[in-house]
């Protein structure tokens, strides 16, 4: 029972961490209608963002969470535009043509990071590294419950932005019909440039607290692209509300299997699964938008 | 208010294809400018071009002294012209209040755009009571009344609306084009693109008629009510459909 118990609340603490880590990639999805292969690279950038900080000014990775938002907001700020553009053009197939464009910009991220920081894999120190929290029965390491938190925060932040504020109703007007927004004065092409830049920001944020948690090498991008999509479809492409949902069965699947199965057999199971929605409810769970 | 909407010349079309070979329009203030043409007479992509839905490929589009060519579709609004797209274009998410919340959208104070909005919905009592309801629920019907609604809140000096009757029952036509008289009695010019000819007409202070991209007429209703070639062919059955 003990196990169990302990089982659901590392499930509930990685769940938090991947909503953290789809909730941008889904928002992008929503309103530039682009699937950002890329989204495992911001992960793994980010997560490299917050080792260098470390090691270079010695900040710990929960103070430089922020500065890798704002650094990352404002790549993805600048790279947003040509997203659009690829996005909106006229040739034949621009969602392919996205979809080709992020995974490029995926391959380049990679081998970026190889070519730069080789193979290994890093760790990434915090104050909270080795610390535990004990309740009863059940251990929770600190470093995971305060990425959690933090992950709470940024979701919080998310929504508080969508549906209290003028931006975020022009960003889910964007969401429902680009031309009619236009036609209300909202100026598409940037709000659309902000989004990619808020989910660079959120995205690369979301790498850092798994970086503090696991690690980080030029090879993790891809995994975490594939947790992002499973996330992104068992919610339902669009729909950030669903998003919390889907990440907290994620996690607790992860958690599962894990514990009672075996670590190696997580992502077969994780795949079997989305199979199964997407042959059941290739809508989501919640099957609407933002 | 402002001046005259000019359309001189306007070239435009999707992708490669120019739909609209030169067509010009003129719109008065608060008068109704009518467009009627057969399907694919290039009648939506000429208020798509005006709007800046579409890029103009050529022409001109100013109104009073201002030069709007080429303007990008979120600037036109701040100058004051307004496009309703076919089926009004409410969007479905949102709630009645909030659609009306984003017509106000180019203004800066939201405390005038939501008195602006009291005063406008004490007019549609419908919408009045179901302020709060998701517009992607309501009947067609009553979406028109929104978008229509919603057109206003910017307080614009011309609505352009595509086919307003398209859809809606007979009874629900002759409230659409009340509303669309009422916005003319508010002094704002409308140019209304109509299949609807028998509805459309009768409100219409003057009259284009567009064929193939080009412009194939242009008068007062009385005028094209004299012409007896125009009538056989544009309110015959022959063609309006």
């Amino acid at each position: 029972m003990d196990l169990f118990l302990q089982t659901i609340i590392n499930g509930v603490l990685i769940g938090g961490i991947l909503i953290s880590l789809t909730i941008g990639f889904q928002l992008t999805f929503g309103v530039l209608h682009v699937i950002d292969f890329a989204v495992g690279g911001w992960v793994m950038l980010g997560g490299y963002a917050a080792y260098w900080l470390v090691e270079l000014a010695g900040i710990d990775p929960f103070i430089s969470i922020f500065l890798v938002f704002a650094l990352f907001a404002l790549i993805g700020g600048a790279i947003g535009p040509l997203i659009y553009h690829v996005r909106t053009s006229r040739y034949a197939r621009p969602d392919l043509m996205a979809l080709a464009f992020t995974f490029g910009l995926f391959l380049l991220m990679r081998g970026g990071a190889l070519w730069l920081w080789s193979y290994n894999s890093r760790n990434v120190e915090s104050v909270f590294s080795g610390e535990f929290l004990t309740l009863g029965p059940v251990t929770i390491p600190l470093l995971r419950l305060s990425a959690f938190l933090m992950a709470i925060v940024i979701c919080l932040g998310v929504f508080v932005l969508l549906y209290r504020t003028r931006f975020g109703m022009a960003v889910r007007a964007v969401a429902q019909n680009r031309d009619h927004a236009g036609l209300m004065g909202v100026n598409v092409k940037r709000v659309s440039a902000y989004v990619y830049g808020l989910y660079t920001g959120i995205t690369a944020s979301a790498g850092v607290l798994i970086a503090t948690i696991y690690s980080v090498n030029p090879s993790v991008g891809i995994r975490y692209t594939l947790f992002a999509f499973f996330v992104a479809v068992l919610a339902g492409l669009g729909s950030v509300g669903g998003v919390l949902i889907a990440g907290l069965a994620l996690g607790l699947m992860e958690s599962i299997v894990s514990t009672y199965i075996g670590t190696r057999y997580s992502l077969l199971v994780v795949f079997g699964v989305l199979f199964l929605v997407l042959l059941v409810a290739p809508k989501g769970v919640l099957g609407r938008g933002i | 208010m402002s001046g005259v909407l000019n359309v001189t010349d306007l070239k435009t079309g999707y992708g490669k294809q120019e739909i609209v070979h030169g067509i010009s329009i003129t719109a008065q203030p608060g008068h109704i400018t009518c467009v009627f043409g057969p399907n694919g007479s290039g009648k939506s992509t000429v208020i798509k071009g005006i709007a800046g839905l579409l890029p103009p490929w050529a022409g001109k589009i100013t109104l009073g002294d201002a030069d709007l060519t080429g303007l990008p579709v979120h600037e036109m609004v701040r100058k004051g012209i307004v496009m309703m797209p076919q089926g009004g274009g409410v969007f479905p998410r949102f709630s009645v209040m909030e659609n009306l919340r984003m017509g106000g959208y180019s203004l800066k104070d939201t405390r005038e755009v939501d008195d602006r909005i009291e005063t406008l919905i004490a007019d549609y009592p419908n919408l009045q009571r179901r302020r709060n309801v998701a517009a992607g629920s309501l009947s067609g019907g009553e979406q028109m009344m929104v978008a229509i609604a919603r057109a206003l809140v910017p307080n614009p000096a011309f609505v352009m609306l595509d086919e307003p009757s398209a859809g809606l029952s007979p009874a629900l036509v002759n409230e659409t084009m009340d509303r669309v008289l009422a916005l003319r009695e508010r002094g704002v010019g409308v140019i209304m693109i109509e299949q609807n000819i028998r509805e459309a007409l009768p409100v219409a202070d003057s009259v284009y008629i567009f064929a193939g991209g080009k412009n194939k007429f242009s008068g007062t209703r009385d005028d094209i009510r004299s012409d007896e070639h125009l009538m056989s062919i544009y309110m015959g059955g022959t063609v309006s459909e």
